[in-house]
């Protein structure tokens, strides 16, 4: 019995994923049933890290060919509803910080399960995530952090978030390596991890509340 | 306040808790860098990034005004400098240049390593590789600034030790390193790094080996001259936070061992630097010899734990939190201070520091209350 698509992306079988699609695309299969199995894929990913047999090195190395999968299925898939998002996330690190390692794997993972990311890059103005809240909607905003010098700047998005009468229409994410449950209480957020899988996890567990 | 008599001098208490013996109080040592002795000397980010007097006497005026601790950090650096020297081989962000003048320097994790690259630094090893052609690659510096860049980091260098000298003090360490598994995955970035290593681990192998030996041929020497038995090696990316102990166990622990194995051999103690979580690999420290190695870990390993498997082993350092010291309350810094001395430092074999270094945008209250609670508060 062939192997399934999903069960390669679980594997990590990077080289041998491609060819996979290549064939079912051949065969005429449809490529939402495609990105379906791709997620399913991903979600299995997922239950190994949870339950600590992968770590972050395989998540990483799964979104990559994730990616990769996607970016073969776009020309294929069709604009409007077939694919429609679970839910709307806004991700950015705020001003005073440039890393993103974590904020990317995050947008990955969250691409892989469904929804639809909107990544504001580093170093962004709390105004602008402001803005961008407003135009988006998202149920999820996700603020990412390595170093403490952007702390108040996340604390300014809260507050700005609030005075627009934006915040209580959605959840504020916080991870990263110098996260804590006391940054959390102080810049005013819902909800903090180190781990970008648990950040996957929560979105997916409140996108039907938020 | 629990407080006992000083009954040792600075240099007989840090080595007490290095050998494992009980000190007289714990030694309190943190990672007071730059950035955050411009935070708490009142220059700015962009000044001490420019100039190395001002960032050695940002240090110094932060030293003399909390009252002074064991030792001091090697701090004598800008950041041009540090990529200068291969400490940090990336992309810099410089605060005055292309950052605003109150935020530190960053470091810009981009794919400049190729993986034809690794064959080549094997071949080569790692200084010639760098200079004849990855500093290049980097672009913060041109061919011809490089001397200049290397004369003021020597100026800064002098002007350090002799800093130390009128206070009667000694770097911590002055030998540094990151270590090369480290230095790979910030050369390539973290994601492509971790497709070689799964997808093409030879060449990395023969890469981490050769810069292996590239390190102890240097930095052993660098170590000796310095009469410093301590020397720094840096590692942020090796534990089970990221990779499975399978990768651990093949890129990372045998190099490890050979490392801190060629120093001991010569009375050197290697100081680790580790962050992230290093709960599920700690078990592989107490391989090494005994009182070999310093563990410094930043509030993301179970210090706790650590102290329970390494008991009587290997000295431990840390851990109050980088978040802990910028937004906590000084009752706050005070109450895990005194957590740490009592559980970890009871019996010895325990530096009390910040986890990681001082953040730079540290509280000066903070700061002061772990200078304060360590010199004060004997264990109980």
């Amino acid at each position: 019995m062939p192997r399934e698509l999903s069960t390669a992306i679980v594997e990590l079988a990077r080289d041998d994923v491609p060819a996979m699609i290549e064939r079912k695309l051949d065969a005429g299969e449809d490529p939402l049933a495609i990105l379906a199995e791709c997620r399913e894929g991903m979600t299995r990913v997922g239950e190994r890290f949870q339950a600590g047999d992968y770590y972050l090195a395989e998540l990483l190395l799964s979104a990559e060919i994730f990616k990769a999968a996607v970016a073969r299925l776009a020309p294929h898939l069709p604009d409007t509803d077939g694919d429609r998002p679970v839910g709307k996330v806004i991700l950015a690190t705020m001003r005073g910080d440039i890393h993103d390692l974590g904020k990317n794997i995050l947008a990955t993972l969250l691409r892989a399960h469904a929804f639809e990311v909107h990544d504001l890059g580093v170093n962004v103005e709390p105004a602008e995530l402001v803005e961008k809240v407003r135009e988006i909607r998202p149920e999820f905003v996700g603020l990412s952090v390595l170093i403490t010098t952007a702390f108040r700047s996340m604390q300014e998005a809260c507050r700005l978030l609030e005075e627009a009468g934006l915040r209580d229409s959605l959840r504020l994410m916080i991870g990263g390596g110098v996260t804590t449950p006391e940054l959390e209480e102080w810049v005013g957020a819902d909800f903090q991890t180190q781990d970008a899988a648990a950040g996957v996890a929560y979105c997916v567990e409140r996108v039907g509340e938020a | 306040m629990n407080t006992m008599k000083e009954t040792m001098t600075p240099d007989e208490r840090l080595w007490a808790a290095i050998r494992l013996e009980r000190p007289d109080r714990v030694p309190v040592l943190p990672g007071l860098l730059p950035e955050p002795a411009a935070t708490l000397s009142g220059v700015s980010q962009a000044q001490i990034a420019g100039n190395i007097e001002t960032a050695v006497n940002a240090v110094f005026r932060v030293f003399d005004a909390y009252g002074g601790w064991e030792n001091p950090y090697p701090a004598s650096y800008t950041p041009l400098q540090l990529q200068a020297s291969g400490i940090f081989p990336l992309p810099m962000r410089i605060p005055g240049v292309d950052l605003a003048d109150d935020v530190p320097y960053q470091l810009e994790e981009v794919e400049l390593l190729v993986p034809e690259d690794y064959e080549t630094l094997a071949e080569l090893g790692f200084e010639r590789f760098y200079y004849d052609d990855f500093l290049w690659r980097i672009g913060n510096l041109e061919r011809d600034e490089l001397p200049g860049v290397q004369t003021a980091m020597a100026r800064g260098g002098g002007l350090f030790l002799q800093e130390c000298a009128k206070r009667e003090t000694r770097p911590f360490f002055l030998a540094s390193s990151l270590h090369p598994f480290f230095m790979l995955s910030l050369m390539r970035s973290m994601v492509r790094f971790t497709e070689d290593l799964y997808y093409a681990p030879e060449p990395v192998e023969r890469a981490i080996e050769r810069m292996t030996a590239d390190l102890i041929a240097t930095q052993l020497d660098f170590a000796k001259q310095s009469g410093i038995d301590i020397w720094l090696l840096t590692e942020e990316r090796a534990s089970c936070f990221f990779f499975p102990p399978v990768v651990f166990e093949r890129f990372w622990w045998p190099y490890t061992r050979r490392i801190v194995e060629a120093f001991w051999a010569e009375g050197i103690v290697t100081l680790f630097h580790l962050d992230t979580s290093w709960d599920k690999n700690l078990p592989y420290f107490k391989e090494l010899p005994r009182g070999s190695a310093i563990l410094e870990l930043d509030g993301n390993t179970d210090i706790i734990a650590a102290k329970e498997l390494l008991r009587g082993h290997l000295c431990l350092k840390g851990d109050v939190p980088a978040a802990l010291l910028s937004i906590g309350k000084v009752e706050e810094v005070e109450a895990y201070c005194h957590k740490l001395i009592d559980q970890v430092g009871s019996g010895g074999g325990f530096i009390l520091s910040s986890g990681c270094s001082v953040p730079a945008n540290v509280r000066p209250e903070n700061f002061r209350a772990l200078i304060e609670t360590g010199k004060r508060h004997a264990s109980s």
